[in-house]
């Protein structure tokens, strides 16, 4: 069965309250976001880095859902997990293809300089320790991360209206994110009937939790960093010199091991 | 003694353990987290050997740590101060690196296994190196050469080991050439230049290699000097060891070669670019072929023995490992299954053993099967739980029915046994296929591997056999045991193992014995009785970006999400051929 069918007969949707559409409902922060999507995105060279960049974190995804897919021990989620990752599979081969045509017509170099800008939807499993998840708690981490990621699809492709083959691109994956949405908020309601509503606020809370500790490293990164800078430039300049004046003393060539040791 | 040897915290993160002086258990940490060269802190590999023999971490005697954080620390410190003010982009980096966790390995080490951080012992990088090397080869004397990127200072060292008829053991290290001049640093530096991935792309220089001329070897030698003592040096204006951490090499190395190519740059080897770099690899590894020739040869002269054992992560490198063979004087060659950094962890509990704790030496079972066993009987139960085709056969007849299928031109997942350790799949965790036609290795490429044109397959021939079909030199068939060298396919067979006869002619054939994999020496005779050709194509059983398989749902996955048509894990076999009587899952999702 191919995806088209499957969107108009969403799996398991027999009897199940469909899920939230996000890309069709208002977005304010969307609309707030305007000026930084049209920024990142209007750059050729930075639409195509970020292109490669989800090329990497669908790839990255894909590797986590066939995980999945082999850790559990539901057969009708093994095959949706595999089948999962097929698309995923075949999304960062799309972001890639059209990563690299535009890199080709800018003989663009490699990427580097503009930190990497992941929103939530993009990070793939997020680090979650597939071997200890129970199948719902996935599924709910899953159908929100599928979520976040189809609202994010859809203002990027507002955001690349000038490019119509990168648009295209973003709206052509947004249909499979609006599938894998779907079913997995339906293998929830299969797995897990009755407690839906709380796995997925116990999902909304880990989201939350692992977007502060991201937060919360990327800061003690930057304040150990400027730190260590300062020190360097401050502390280091005589150890330097004499470390200089020593390497201007080594001869290149053999040493005798347990001769001139440096311990 | 129950010692337990670690990896980790660079790339190839292992665990090790040796149990009166014998590997028990051994296995890759990215084999069981599923990320490749998973550097994280071992502790599924710890896990599984522990748990393999029965263990808690009090009943260990010690943990060796594969090398000297302190020392490292030293060698991190003083190139950036030797760099300043150049490496103060690196600084930071590199102090946040190191003072996070790595400095203190010993208490953390201590603090995930909950054992006193007295128990915990770290040696020397490269004396884990020579330890993996000499200690796992079935030699009593020989000469030894370690090299790699860089361990704490040491990037190539050349000693000696004994193994004395009182059980003592020795193992010498007597020189060492020091950071930055690195032989592995200088091959790291030209594959990044060539726009793939260090640590993981080497393998994709030397295939690279053969489609190209050494032309630009006199400039390569601009790069890489004699010392005059008979070892060598870097030109460091050509390198950037600190300014540029990711791709290693400087501004002049670029005005020299011209522009580095992009990672995402297809190589057209009918072009004028995809030939120069081509002609760049081949010019590289010509120099990394002479430099190491050179040095085994000077060993050889001056240690006189016959057996050398090679270590390290340039001694993957099976065409210099093939030349060594020939022209350094040494009858035999060694070459451990994991001469990398993984198999340091085994090497690093073996030196403790013999050296440290100077326990009598004892002989190492001559094969690379330490991992997890794979349960057929979850096979079974998977397949038959999404209506696939699935059988459980006898030995023999499933041998037949897969050397059938081989003939067939059939793609076979091969699982058997314990998991190899070490980079390549020796025959338990391989994908196997008729060897005779180029349109094999095409689709393997396209249907199975997605990797470049330009990589060959490698072929697995029975050890009675491999004579007829592949030029070996003598000992050629010892280094061809782990798939280590590379060596001429006979030029009357190329045409028929065209998919695995790389376009130089050559192949790195994995040669075996009966003894080793007694099931696959069995199909290969099996498929020779069909085809006439013992000899079988083995690549590793993964899909690109992903580890080699560990159990079986990940050999199952693999094998439904590729074009592999027949899996056999112990005495099950899965084609995909679907159960009509029911409807399948798959149609389903």
């Amino acid at each position: 069965m191919g995806t088209e069918s499957l969107r108009e007969n969403p799996p398991g949707g027999t009897g199940t309250k469909s899920p939230p559409q996000p890309r069709f409902m208002a977005d304010p922060i969307g609309i707030l976001l305007r000026p930084l999507h049209h920024l990142i995105w209007s750059n050729p060279q930075r639409r195509a880095r970020k292109l490669l960049e989800f090329a990497e974190v669908e790839a990255s995804g894909g590797r986590d859902l066939v995980r999945a897919a082999e850790l559990t021990p539901d057969p009708l989620l093994r095959a949706r997990y595999l089948h999962h990752a097929r698309d995923e599979a075949r999304h960062a081969d799309m972001f890639r293809a059209q990563g690299r045509a535009l890199r080709g017509s800018l003989n663009d170099g490699e990427s580097g300089g503009l930190a990497r800008w992941a929103a939530p939807g993009e990070q793939g499993m997020d680090g979650l320790d597939l071997a200890h998840e129970t199948d719902a708690d996935l599924l709910a981490f899953l159908h929100l991360s599928e979520s976040a990621a189809a609202r994010d699809f859809a203002r990027y492709a507002r955001a690349t209206r000038g490019d119509a083959a990168t648009s295209g691109l973003f709206r052509r994956i947004l249909r499979d994110e609006d599938h894998h949405m779907r079913y997995t908020h339906a293998e929830l309601v299969r797995v897990a009937p009755g407690g839906t509503r709380r796995r997925l606020w116990w999902a909304r809370l880990r989201r939350l939790w692992k977007a502060y500790l991201r937060f919360a490293t990327a800061l003690a990164g930057l304040i150990a960093g400027v730190v260590l800078t300062l020190q360097y430039f401050l502390l280091l300049p005589p150890f330097a010199w004499a470390a200089k004046r020593a390497a201007r003393r080594e001869r290149p060539g053999w040493v005798d091991v347990g001769q001139g040791r440096r311990r | 003694m129950k010692i337990l040897g670690i990896s980790g915290h660079y790339h190839d993160s292992a665990a090790a353990l040796v149990i009166d002086g014998l590997p028990v258990a051994a296995v890759q940490e990215e084999r069981l987290s599923r990320r490749k060269n998973d550097a994280a802190f071992p502790i599924a590999a710890v896990e599984f050997c522990l748990d393999h023999a029965g263990l808690s971490p009090d009943d260990l005697d010690a943990v060796i740590f594969y090398e000297r954080p302190t020392l490292k620390f030293d060698r991190v410190l003083t190139t950036l101060l030797q760099g300043y003010p150049r490496s103060w982009r690196s600084y930071p980096k590199a102090m946040k690196n190191m003072l996070g966790e790595k400095l203190w390995v010993r208490g953390l080490i201590a603090s995930e296994l909950g054992i006193p951080t007295r128990n915990v012992r770290c040696i020397e990088h490269h004396q884990s190196h020579a330890a993996a090397a000499f200690l796992t080869a079935p030699t009593q004397e020989a000469a030894i050469l370690t090299a790699d990127g860089v361990g704490e200072w040491a990037t190539l060292t050349v000693g000696r080991g004994a193994k004395n008829a009182d059980g003592s053991t020795e193992i010498t290290l007597l020189r060492e050439l020091r950071f930055p001049h690195s032989l592995g640093l200088f091959y790291s530096a030209v594959t990044s230049y060539l726009g793939f991935a260090v640590n993981e792309g080497e393998y994709k220089v030397m295939g690279l290699a053969s489609y190209g001329q050494p032309t630009w070897l006199y400039e390569m030698r601009r790069l890489l000097r004699p010392a005059g003592d008979g070892a060598f040096m870097l030109d460091m204006d050509y390198f950037d060891f600190q300014g540029r951490v990711e791709s290693g090499f400087s501004d002049r190395f670029v005005d020299l070669f011209g522009p580095p190519r992009r990672s995402w740059q297809p190589i057209d080897l009918t072009s004028d670019e995809g030939r120069r770099y081509a002609d760049i690899a081949a010019s590289a590894q010509r120099l990394l072929e002479e430099v190491m020739v050179g040095i085994a040869t000077d060993l050889q002269r001056e240690t006189g023995l016959s057996d050398l054992c090679l270590g390290g992560g340039v001694a993957l490198n099976g065409v210099a490992n093939g030349r060594i063979l020939n022209e350094a004087g040494f009858k035999r060659l060694f070459v451990p299954s994991a001469p990398g950094d993984a198999g340091c962890a085994l090497g690093a509990a073996l030196y403790a053993d013999r050296v440290l704790f100077e326990r009598p030496h004892r002989a190492v079972p001559d094969h690379p099967f330490w991992g997890p066993q794979p349960d057929d009987a979850q096979l079974l139960r998977i397949a038959a739980e999404d209506r696939l085709t699935v059988a459980r056969t006898d030995d023999s007849s499933l041998v037949e029915q897969v050397a059938d299928a081989l003939a067939r031109d059939q793609i076979v997942g091969w699982v058997e046994g314990a998991l190899e350790f070490g980079p390549r799949a020796l025959g338990h965790r391989s994908i196997l296929a008729a060897p005779h036609d180029a349109a094999m290795r095409d689709r393997l490429n396209r249907d199975i591997k997605y990797r470049e044109e330009f990589r060959p397959f490698a072929p697995v021939v029975a050890a009675e056999h491999a004579d007829l079909f592949f030029d070996l030199p003598s000992g050629g068939a010892r280094l061809s045991r782990f798939m280590s060298g590379v060596f001429p396919v006979r030029p009357e067979w190329r045409e028929r193992l065209a998919a695995v006869t790389h376009v130089d002619g050559t192949a790195r054939v994995q040669v075996l014995d009966r003894d080793m994999a007694p099931r696959l020496h069995a199909l290969l005779e099996a498929y020779g009785r069909r085809s006439g050709i013992p000899v079988l194509l083995n690549t590793s059983f993964n899909l690109a970006g992903e580890p080699i398989v560990n159990n079986v749902a990940e050999a199952y996955s693999t094998f439904r999400r590729c074009g592999i048509d027949l899996l056999v894990a112990g005495n099950v076999s899965v084609t995909k051929a679907r159960d009509a009587a029911a409807p399948s899952l798959e149609m389903v999702a």
